[in-house]
C-alpha cells in the first residue's frame, strides 16, 4: 500500500480508477463502496504484480486464498453461517474487481461462493450448512462445483455419472471434466443422477474412491486450477445427499448466481484492458502525435467506452433486482452473454492499439483476452445464452428442436 | 486498560491532481482518504489495544464530510468515532486545532494518543508534539515501531546516528511515521460494523486564528524533460548531466 503512495506522490505511477461516465458510483451505497474499494487495493497490491508469475507457472497462488477469506467475500451474498451476508450488488462490484485482476481470481471466488456455498446454503441440510459454511466463508475449506462431463458440457441433463442407494451408503460412479478448483477442493458438490434423477452429492476429499487429477496444457484461466474428478465406487455417508432438490434446477440455480458475477467480472477485465489501451493511446508517439490523436484510434476507445457503460447499466439494474428478488433466468443469460462478448471485443481492440506491445505480458491484454475464451464457454456458452434468450422470445426450445 | 486515541485526518487522496483557481484550492473532484502516516497510527493503537486491552477511539477535527474517515478508522476495528467540530472552524490554524484536539483528548481522559507525524496536505507535522505541550503530556515523533507496556509505550524513533529505543509513561503521545507495522486492511465484517457505527460530535473551545492565508498558488510546471535513445548519445548525455543538471 505504502510503495505505491510514495509512487504516486512521485508521479511515476498512473493509479488506476474505473471509468465510470454515468456516475454508477453514485448509485452504490457507502457498503459497496467500501467493499469495492476494499477489493480493488488488495488486487493493486497483492495480485497485480503477481499475476503474470502465477499465470507462467500455472497455478493459483493460496496466499489469494487466505487474503479472500480474510477479507470476507467468500460467499458474499449469503446470510448466516459465517457468511458475509452482503447485497447481490456488492457482490458484483467484488467480482469486477476480483476480475480486473485476473479471470482465473474471480473464478475462483466464484466456485467457492455461488458454485459450492450456495447450494449447500439453499439446499443442504442444517448439518451441511453448519458443517461446510463457515468454513467455506473463511476460506479454509475451498469447494468445487461438478457438472459438466467429458461428453455433456452444454446439455448437462444427459449426464451419465450416477449414484446408487447402497442401504448405508451412496456409491458413485462416473467422471467430471472441465473442474474449477477440482485439485484444490476439499469438498466437491457433485451433481449424479440417483434413480434417473439429478441429486446433488457432497464428496469430501479423501473419500475412498474419489480422485481429482489436475488438466494441464491450458492456454487461458492459467492461474485458476482446471481438474477432472474421478469416481470409481466412491463411497460416501447418507448424509451428503442434498435432502429434497430434485433435477436440473439444482445445479441451474447455483449457475443463475455465477453467472450474475460473471456478468460484473467481465466489465472489471474490460475495464483493466480499457485503461491500458487509453494509457498506451496517450503515451505513444507515431507520425509525431500520440496515437491517441488519430479518429481511428480515438472511435475504438470510444467504443470501448460505449460498450462499457452499457455494460455497468445492465448488471447495476440487474443487481437490483436480484436484491429485491424480481429477476428472471433469462435476464441472467443476457448479462453474462453480452458483458462478456464486449469486454473479449474490447481485450481485442486494446490489443490492436498496443501494437506490438500488446503481445506482451507487460502488458495485461493477451492474458484477459485469453482467459476471456474460457469465460465465454463456460456457465452456459455465449450460444446457449442466445437460445435461452431465442426461447423466451419464441416459446420455442431450440437445443432440442421440440417445444 | 489503556483509553487509547488516534487521530486521523481526512486528505485528498495522494495522486489527486490538486487545482487552484482564483487564489484558492479547488477540491470539489477530489477522493479524500485517510492519511497516509495516520494509518500507521490507527495501526498501532489497534495493536495496543490487541495487546493490554482497552478502547480505541478514533478522533478527528472537521464537519461531517469527515464522517468517512471515521468510518475508514472503524472497518479497520477502532471502536469508538468522535467528531470535533464546532461552527466557524473551517479556517482554523494550527493553534486552534491542536488546543481544541488537547482539550478533546482531556475530555476523553485518554492515556495515549498516537498519531500520523504528518498529514498528507499540509505536511505540517506539528499536530503531535503541539497537542502533547498543551496537554503537557511527553511524546515522540517519527516513532517506525512501538510495543506496550503496562503504564507506557516504548517506541523506536530515529537518531542522528541510528535509532533510539525510548520509553513513555502514560500519558502521552506518539506521532508515527512509516516502518515495521503493516497497517492492516479492512474486511467485510468491520464494513458491516462501520455501516452501523454512530460519530459521536463534541464541541470545544478554540482560540481565533492568529494565521490567515493570503492565497494559494499551484507549483512552477516542471520543464519538460528529454529523451535520447542509443548508445551513440552517452556522450551528450553526460554532457547534459554534467552540464545544465548540474549533478555530477
Ligand atoms: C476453464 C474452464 C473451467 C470450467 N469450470 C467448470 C466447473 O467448475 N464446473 C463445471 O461443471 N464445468 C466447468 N466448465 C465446463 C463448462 O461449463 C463447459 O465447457 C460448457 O458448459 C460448454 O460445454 P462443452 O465445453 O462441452 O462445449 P459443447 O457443449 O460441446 O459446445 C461446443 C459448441 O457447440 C455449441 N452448441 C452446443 N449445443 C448447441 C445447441 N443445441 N445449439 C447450438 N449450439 C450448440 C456451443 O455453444 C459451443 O459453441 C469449465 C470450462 C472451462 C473452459
Amino acid at each position: 500500500m505504502w510503495c505505491r503512495l510514495l509512487e504516486r506522490v512521485e508521479g511515476v505511477y498512473m493509479p488506476y480508477e474505473g471509468l465510470d461516465f454515468y456516475d454508477v458510483d453514485s448509485l452504490l451505497t457507502e457498503e459497496e463502496l467500501m467493499v469495492r474499494d476494499m477489493v480493488r487495493d488488495w488486487v493493486e497490491d497483492e495480485v497485480l504484480p503477481n499475476i503474470e508469475k502465477a499465470c507462467s507457472d500455472g497455478v493459483f497462488p493460496d496466499e489469494w486464498r487466505v487474503a479472500l477469506g480474510e477479507m470476507g467475500v467468500l460467499g458474499a451474498p449469503l446470510e448466516g453461517y459465517g457468511c458475509p451476508g452482503l447485497s447481490y450488488v456488492a457482490y458484483g462490484v467484488i467480482c469486477q474487481e476480483l476480475e480486473r485482476g485476473d479471470s482465473g481470481l474471480r473464478s475462483f471466488a466464484s466456485v467457492q461462493g455461488s458454485l459450492a456455498m450456495y447450494p449447500i446454503w439453499d439446499f443442504g441440510s442444517e448439518e451441511q450448512k453448519n458443517k461446510y459454511l463457515p468454513k467455506m466463508a473463511s476460506g479454509e475449506w475451498i469447494g468445487c462445483f461438478g457438472l459438466t462431463e467429458p461428453d455433456y458440457g452444454s446439455n448437462p441433463g444427459d449426464m451419465i455419472t450416477k449414484a446408487e442407494d447402497m442401504g448405508d451408503h451412496f456409491l458413485l460412479n462416473g467422471a467430471k471434466m472441465w473442474i474449477t478448483n477440482g485439485t484444490l477442493a476439499d469438498i466437491a458438490v457433485v451433481w449424479a443422477k440417483l434413480d434417473g434423477v439429478i441429486r446433488g452429492f457432497i464428496v469430501e476429499k479423501g473419500d475412498e474412491g474419489f480422485s481429482a487429477p489436475e488438466m494441464k496444457g491450458k492456454y487461458s484461466l492459467r492461474a485458476s486450477v482446471t481438474s477432472e474428478l474421478v469416481f470409481q465406487d466412491c463411497k460416501i455417508p447418507k448424509d451428503r445427499i442434498f435432502p429434497d432438490i430434485k433435477g436440473l434446477r439444482g445445479p441451474f440455480s447455483c449457475l443463475n448466481n455465477a453467472r450474475y458475477g460473471i456478468s460484473w467480472g467481465a466489465i472489471g477485465a474490460a475495464q483493466a484492458c480499457f485503461h491500458s489501451a487509453k494509457e498506451y493511446a496517450l503515451s505513444r508517439i507515431q507520425f509525431d502525435q500520440p496515437i491517441a490523436a488519430y479518429q481511428l484510434v480515438q472511435n475504438k476507445l470510444s467504443w470501448m467506452l460505449r460498450e462499457i457503460t452499457k455494460a455497468q447499466l445492465l448488471s447495476y439494474h440487474l443487481g437490483k433486482k436480484k436484491d429485491d428478488g424480481t429477476w428472471f433466468p433469462e435476464q441472467i443469460s443476457l448479462a453474462k452473454m453480452n458483458n462478456v462478448d464486449i469486454a473479449l471485443d474490447i481485450a481485442r481492440m486494446a490489443r490492436d492499439i498496443h501494437g506490438a506491445n500488446g503481445i506482451l505480458d507487460e502488458y495485461c491484454i493477451m492474458r484477459h483476452m485469453a482467459n476471456l475464451e474460457s469465460v465465454k464457454t463456460y456457465e452456459g456458452t455465449h450460444d446457449i445464452h442466445n437460445l435461452i434468450i431465442g426461447r423466451h422470445i419464441t416459446g420455442i426450445q431450440a437445443f432440442t428442436r421440440t417445444a | 486498560m489503556p483509553n487509547i486515541v488516534v487521530l486521523v485526518k481526512r486528505v485528498p487522496d495522494t495522486n489527486a491532481k490538486i487545482t487552484v483557481s482564483g487564489g484558492s484550492l479547488d477540491l470539489s473532484a477530489v477522493k479524500f482518504v485517510i492519511s497516509p502516516f495516520d494509518e500507521y497510527a490507527i495501526e498501532a493503537a489497534l495493536r495496543h489495544k490487541e495487546a493490554n486491552g482497552g478502547t480505541v477511539t478514533a478522533l478527528t477535527l472537521g464537519s461531517d464530510a469527515c464522517d468517512k474517515v471515521l468510518k475508514d478508522a472503524k472497518a479497520l476495528g477502532v471502536d469508538n468515532l468522535v467528531r470535533l467540530w464546532n461552527q466557524g472552524w473551517e479556517n482554523l490554524d494550527s493553534n486552534g486545532v491542536q488546543s481544541a484536539l488537547a482539550s478533546a483528548i482531556g475530555d476523553l481522559g485518554s492515556d495515549v494518543v498516537y498519531c500520523g507525524k504528518s498529514a498528507a496536505d499540509s505536511n505540517a507535522g506539528s499536530t503531535g508534539p503541539g497537542v502533547a505541550e498543551r496537554l503537557g503530556w511527553t511524546s515522540v515523533s517519527n516513532a517506525s515501531a512501538v510495543s506496550f507496556e503496562e503504564a507506557g509505550v516504548e517506541a523506536m524513533i530515529p537518531t542522528s546516528s541510528g535509532q533510539a529505543r525510548v520509553g513513555l509513561n502514560f500519558p502521552c503521545v506518539v506521532s508515527m511515521d512509516k516502518g515495521e507495522m503493516e497497517p492492516r486492511r479492512p474486511n467485510v465484517r468491520g464494513i458491516m460494523m462501520a455501516k452501523r457505527a454512530v460519530v459521536e460530535v463534541i464541541s470545544a473551545e478554540a482560540p481565533t486564528p492568529t494565521v490567515n492565508v493570503v492565497r494559494y498558488s499551484p507549483p512552477a510546471e516542471k520543464p519538460p524533460g528529454k529523451t535520447y535513445e542509443g548508445a551513440g548519445n552517452v556522450p551528450t548525455v553526460v554532457q547534459a548531466l554534467r552540464n545544465e543538471a548540474g549533478v555530477i
